[in-house]
């Protein structure tokens, strides 16, 4: 019975001490992709070029055919109630934009990259460090967060927000094409744009910086925290999917409700 | 050179190595055996101070690297040429990239050209001229493992690793390797550390042997002297035979 009861405390013990280790590596990768950021005085420029090429590359087509049929099926729903109701289509334009604006967009953008970007750069460091390339690194003095996160890093924060307005632009032409079509609201109509304020943009940029920063933190420590051999690899992609995605969600969440405390207007 | 005291590493609540104390001293060749799995690789790596010693001292020259912070460890780790068991060619860069690329991280002084021709200049000493603008994924094995060794040489570091320099090579390519490694060796007077699975080759090219099964000790001395060492699992894997502990 108290052996039982030992082994139980000793395992939970260990599960307590495993969450609190990782915890503590991804602060530091964090932590050390900061620093580097900030040292970073344009070396290495053509790696983040090539990064930011490569994240566009992987997700132009992808954004665009799932936002582009999210914004018209969102459209067509919130119509169909309305005629239901008053058939008042007016404001279905203005409400729109801005709910995309700083809520929809941000996040459906950044769950897609945690899935294209995160998955990208943890097999890619994950391989790295089964074929002991990380070491190799290490060996010559090189911090492998600096030499490979870094850039990573760089190119997501500024793809993800290309790619963020980008997305805007085709959800609301999109959302309006539908309206127009389905429901024959006018163009004038839709395209009203009064109901964004700079709060809005305001927590849709923020949104979409921060995302953008923390996919390639957080997969790059799934990546850099491989177990062994190709299984390995496996395993720290399917993590960093997950794990990018939820702190997306979590990220949105908080930054969501301090948002409408204080700068937003509803 | 490189002192190990009594130094034990833990991986994951499991025993990798124990109580391990030997003396490498500047200008031996060392030749580091034993069956698969028995930590090899690992104790190369914690020379390296790339894995953590959980118990014991490990001096190279003169400081403990026992503990010591991942930024302290950059100016040891320049002292140390490894060529590791899957070579870790990075896979991103060319042939002449990667052979350049240590040299190119230290303060030698020298400009970027002069560094792309010391590359090149290595390259041919292994055999490998004409290959330098392929990448890694376009070569052989045994040309991606000369391509390891022209790396771990090329900033003549006094401590040499060598993990498996002769893995999965004909004899012709082996004995071309060793004859390189020797004239490495002689020219520079560097400690060097070779694992390897083939032993003749191996005896051929080493001064001292040291066995290790099961993250222990099981023999530390001269070459010769090995023939006459009574371990029943030394004894076993020196002569390949099917009777015995292993
Ligand atoms: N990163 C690691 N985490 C946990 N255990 C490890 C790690 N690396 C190696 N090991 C374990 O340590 C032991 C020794 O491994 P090592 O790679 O040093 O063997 P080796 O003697 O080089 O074998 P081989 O001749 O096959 O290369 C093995 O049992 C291995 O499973
Ligand atoms: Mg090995």
């Amino acid at each position: 019975m108290t052996g039982k009861l030992y082994e139980m405390t000793a395992n939970l013990g260990g599960f307590v001490t495993g969450i609190f280790a990782a915890a503590l590596s991804l602060f530091s990768i964090a932590m050390r992709t900061f620093r580097g950021v900030f040292r970073f005085r344009g070396r290495a420029q053509g790696e983040v070029l090539k990064q930011m090429y490569l994240i566009g590359n992987r997700s132009l087509i992808f954004v665009t055919v799932t936002l582009g049929a999210l914004g018209m099926v969102l459209v067509f729903q919130v119509c169909l109630q309305i005629n239901k109701i008053t058939g008042d289509q007016s404001q279905v334009g203005p409400e729109f934009i801005k709910g995309m604006i700083h809520a929809f967009v941000p996040i459906l953008t950044a769950m897609m990259l945690a899935t294209r970007v995160g998955a990208g750069i943890a097999a890619e460091t994950g391989s790295m460090v089964v074929t002991e390339q990380i070491d190799a690194l290490r060996m010559t003095g090189v911090d492998p967060v600096d030499f490979i996160l870094v850039p990573r890093f760089i190119a997501s924060v500024v793809m993800t927000f290309v790619l963020g307005v980008y997305a805007m632009v085709i959800v609301i032409v999109a959302g309006a094409f539908m309206a127009h079509s389905s429901f024959g609201v006018n163009y004038n109509v839709f395209f009203v744009f009064d109901k964004v304020t700079g709060g809005d943009l305001f927590i849709g940029s923020l949104k979409l910086i921060v995302h953008g920063g923390a996919i390639p933190i957080v997969a790059g420590y799934c990546g850099l925290t491989t177990g062994r051999g190709s299984e390995g690899v496996g395993n720290a992609t399917t993590r960093a999917v997950i794990n990018s995605s939820l702190a997306v969600i979590i990220i949105d969440f908080i930054i969501s409700g301090v948002g409408l405390l204080t700068v937003q207007k509803i | 050179m490189i002192t190990l005291k009594n130094v034990s590493c833990k991986m994951s609540g499991k025993q990798i190595l124990d109580g391990i104390t030997a003396t490498f001293n500047k200008g031996e060749i060392w030749g580091i055996i034993g069956p698969p799995g028995c930590g090899k690789s690992m104790l190369m790596k914690l020379i390296c101070g790339l894995y953590p010693v959980t118990d014991g001292d490990l001096y190279i020259e003169s400081e403990n690297i026992a503990g010591m912070s991942e930024v302290r460890l950059v100016p040891v780790r320049r002292k140390i040429g490894m060529l590791f068991q899957n070579n870790a060619l990075f896979d991103f860069m060319n042939v002449w990239e990667n052979v350049a690329f240590p040299l190119s991280r230290m303060n030698s002084g020298l400009s970027p050209e002069e560094i792309r021709l010391k590359a090149f200049e290595r390259l041919k000493a292994v055999g490998l001229g004409g290959s330098e603008e392929k990448m890694p994924s376009e070569l052989s094995g045994g040309m991606r493992k000369r391509v390891g060794v022209a790396r771990a040489i090329i900033t003549e570091p006094p401590v040499i690793i060598y993990d498996e320099p002769t893995a999965g090579l004909d004899p012709v390519t082996t004995s071309k390797i060793y004859d390189l490694l020797n004239e490495i060796q002689s020219r520079s007077q560097s400690v060097v550390l070779t694992i390897s699975s083939d032993i003749i080759g191996l005896r051929s090219f080493v001064k001292n042997i040291l066995f290790i099964n099961e993250g222990k000790i099981l023999y530390c001395g001269p070459e010769q002297e090995i023939d006459h060492c009574t371990d029943p699992v030394v004894y076993q894997f020196l002569r390949g035979l099917d009777e015995g502990p292993l």
